[in-house]
């Protein structure tokens, strides 16, 4: 008998509001759908209403995992309409602040998604990690959620002597206890059961729905905006994409435990290769040219998009912000069909939705 | 720095040009629009060929041909979104569900981008008070 399970907008698996309505015919699920907009703040209207420095700080608060990542691309489009050229120093550092937040972002996910699978003394020692993190964030930027590290033309900050040991000394710290996790990840029984051949997406789906990042990678689908078209001096940097075939929850774990290891390699290289000089453009506001243009970031969760137009004025005429859950999200039914409700739940959260961010 | 190619479209070419474009597996990155200068919406849709992004923009036009059939649900939530929000009507796409807006809000139409804020702000709470 076919039955219809609502899951959301408020359940308390589910850290954010989405609403999926699984059709189950027994325990397997033959159908589903997936409902958003329980978030929507309103905030591409307000960045409408708002100067660009206020729209700086306005776009960091869309989402409090990856906040660097929007305050970035916003900043980045302005500079190309502008045609604003940035120092090195201060790319440099915005690379370092980037790919902190993409591991610790990799780290959080890895904790929920091994709390859902039922490991939970795994899930502590992963958010121990990524608490290791957060501090040195908090050490480099002064914050420990919306960083307010990009400013127009460079960074706010730079990195002394000191910052760069504590950061080295945090990489090699999480380097090894990543192998040991990734080791366990890769051998353990539990983990295996709960994920291989679980919320299967095939690469000809992935690329059909248009799935991004992490998500896609571990679909077989190489795409990383990092390397496809280099921006913010990511072409300095050599590092790998964490691709993987099987196209499961488990191929989800591996791609962001490979990225893990990429990002301290990123990081360890932006440092030994701090290049000198200045790291932004000092006290000068600069004037912003009338223009569109649309950037992409590779954030944690894949690619963000952000597309900005200006008119001459200190206002936006319209900053249009697509997150990575944007275009994950309508994977999420045709991954849960014809498996079992127990699933869902793990299912949804592989894609490592962020739904405030998505409705924004 | 990613580069950016601007290219005007009539209403007629979208379709063709979607078609062209999967057929040769470039990735439809995402549909934008806004209202410009004259009040009349602005269209584009950027197809990521890397390095870059063109951007092929359809001018003045409200009523559009869906893409949806072609570029699947990466083409559908796009114009969903549009639809709601800036009061564009794509032909053959289904809009009876909503999207982002509430359905009890401005009719479950909500449009707000070409809603004053002033008007949205009004038109809510009147309905407080109601």
């Amino acid at each position: 008998m076919s039955y219809i399970v609502p899951i959301g907008p408020y359940h308390p698996s589910l850290e954010e509001p989405v609403h999926a309505r699984l059709i189950t015919d027994g325990e397997l699920i033959s159908d589903a759908e997936v409902f958003i907009g329980y978030n929507h703040r309103g905030i591409e209207k307000l960045c409408m209403e708002r100067n660009f420095i206020q729209t700086l700080v306005l776009v960091e608060r869309v989402c409090g995992i990856c906040s660097h990542s929007h305050a970035l691309t916003y900043a980045l489009t302005l500079e190309s309409i502008s045609g604003i050229k940035v120092p090195k120093k201060g790319q440099y550092m915005r690379v370092i602040t980037a790919e902190l937040e993409r591991l610790h972002s990799h780290y959080l996910w890895l904790g929920i998604a091994l709390h859902i699978i039922g490991h939970d003394s795994l899930f502590m020692h992963s958010w121990d990690d990524r608490e290791a993190i957060m501090d040195a964030l908090e050490d480099l930027t002064g914050n420990r959620v919306n960083y307010g590290m990009v400013t127009y033309g460079g960074s706010r900050r730079e990195m002394s002597l000191e910052q760069k040991d504590r950061i080295l000394k945090m990489l090699d710290k999480i380097e090894d206890s990543q192998k040991r996790l990734t080791e366990f990840l890769l051998a353990d029984k539990t983990v295996a059961l709960r994920t291989q051949g679980v919320g299967v997406l095939t690469t000809e789906d992935a690329i059909r729905i248009g799935a991004i990042g992490p998500h896609a990678r571990a679909s077989n689908v190489p795409v990383d905006v990092r390397i496809d078209s280099p921006y913010c001096c990511y072409e300095d940097f050599e590092f790998n994409k964490a691709v993987f075939h099987t196209c499961d929850v488990f191929a989800r774990v591996v791609v962001r435990c490979l990225e893990n290891m990429e990002s301290i390699k990123i990081i360890r290289q932006a440092i030994d290769s701090m290049p000198q000089g200045a790291y932004n453009l000092g006290n000068r506001i600069p004037t912003i040219k009338p223009g569109e243009y649309m950037m992409r970031h590779e954030a944690p969760r894949g690619q963000l998009c952000y597309k900005v137009v200006t008119n001459g004025t200190d206002k936006n005429e319209r900053v249009s912000i697509h997150v990575p859950t944007f275009r994950n999200a309508p994977t999420i039914p045709t991954m849960l069909k014809g498996n079992s409700v127990a699933d869902a739940g793990l299912i949804i959260a592989s894609i490592d939705p962020c739904f405030s961010c998505m409705d924004r | 720095m990613q580069e950016y190619k601007r290219i005007s479209i009539t209403k007629d070419e979208i379709v063709p040009l979607a078609e062209k474009m999967r057929k040769n597996g470039v990735i439809l990155a995402m549909i934008h629009g806004y209202l410009g200068k004259d009040g009349l919406p602005v269209i584009s849709y950027e197809y990521q060929v890397d390095p870059g992004i063109e951007s092929y923009t359809v001018e003045g036009e409200k009523v559009l041909p869906t893409i949806s059939h072609i570029y699947d649900l990466a083409a559908e939530w796009p114009e969903r979104e549009l639809s709601e929000l800036i009061d564009i009507t794509f032909e053959g796409l289904d809009t009876s569900k909503r999207l982002f807006m509430p359905e009890s809000m401005l009719e479950g139409q909500g449009h707000i981008f070409v809603t004053p804020m002033e008007e949205l702000i009004e038109k809510v709470q009147k309905k407080k008070e109601d």
